[in-house]
């Protein structure tokens, strides 16, 4: 993912997660909705929104 | 989960056993910062994990300790530390509707991250002190202290105060000798001779770090991505290549 790539997910991140505020339960805001929104960038750049942190020497993708 | 030990999420297979999980796993638990996300628990375990940034916001003695792990006989070109921008702790102190949405141990918290982020610079600049254009720590001063992580809305004044930030001369001289030193790094000492022992359990503080050494193209980067960072970032890549055409 380069650099205008990634400012553009996390303005759309953040305008996602952060725009609907929880009133109750552990964390003021939407881990779920985190959660959803990471998963769908990571589908992008690696085709599979489960893919393993490690770095799989052949994937021949960048994820910095 | 013992808080006082940072558990590294890492790209790469370690040394020692890996926390096995996901990429948004690895996000998630990187952002589970309290108060703001639950806590997230993952690999076999199921060990509940919280985000660093209530201690460990600026890991760039953290990053050398591991980068003298894997690395440690290898030279080293120079380290580059990005802070989110300097937080103001009288506003922060401010009595008002702020203290009673948010608990006052998140507000001492905080202080306290402003306190040690800079804390972490200076012990790097006492380890770099005699290897000049090695060491460079680049962090917005003003302007930043009034908006919140979530604060979503605010994030083109964000831009404005990075770019501000980046027109400053010194900042502009900081740049020139940053980049000579990424696009041409000399090295003067191995990591293993800067000597990292002491102070390595008071790390505290800001932010993303990139670390570029002159062996290898890699960067090696931490999770964190908050705005400000990614903002200057941007502007140093163009910078970069306004620069190198």
């Amino acid at each position: 993912m380069d650099v205008d790539k990634a400012i553009e997910n996390y303005d759309d991140l953040t305008e996602k997660v952060f725009s609907d505020q929880k009133w109750w339960g552990d964390g003021k805001f939407k881990a779920t909705k985190l959660e959803g929104v990471i998963k769908s960038a990571v589908k992008d750049v690696t085709g599979d929104s489960e893919s393993p942190l490690v770095e799989n020497e052949e994937a021949g993708f960048s994820r910095t | 989960m013992n808080g006082n030990i940072p558990a590294l999420f890492r790209t790469y297979q370690p040394r020692e056993t890996p926390i096995e999980c996901t990429i948004w796993e690895a996000a998630r638990a990187t952002s589970a910062a309290p108060t703001v996300f639950k806590r997230i628990e993952i690999g076999r375990g199921k060990q509940p994990f919280i985000d660093g940034g209530m201690g460990r916001n600026n890991p760039s003695l953290l990053v050398l300790e591991e980068a003298k792990k894997l690395f440690g006989a290898r030279q080293l070109g120079c380290l580059v530390s990005i802070g989110t921008g300097q937080a103001d702790i009288i506003s922060i102190q401010k009595p008002g509707l702020f203290q009673q949405i948010i608990p006052t141990n998140i507000i001492s918290a905080l202080r306290l991250m402003t306190t040690d982020c800079e804390e972490t610079h200076e012990e790097a600049l006492k380890r770099f002190a005699s290897l000049p254009n090695t060491y460079f720590r680049l962090n917005v001063e003003y302007g930043m202290e009034g908006i919140q992580l979530s604060e979503w809305e605010k994030l083109s004044s964000v831009e404005a105060h990075t770019v501000q930030y980046m027109k400053r001369e010194e900042v502009d001289k900081k740049l020139t000798s940053l980049v000579a030193a990424i696009r041409a790094p000399r090295g003067q000492l191995t990591i293993e001779q800067l000597g990292m022992d002491k102070h390595l359990v008071n790390l505290n503080c800001d932010l993303t770090l990139l670390l570029s050494f002159s062996w290898a193209s890699k960067q090696i980067c931490t999770t964190h991505q908050k705005e400000q960072a990614l903002s200057i970032s941007s502007c140093i890549i163009c910078w970069t290549n306004r620069h190198s055409q």
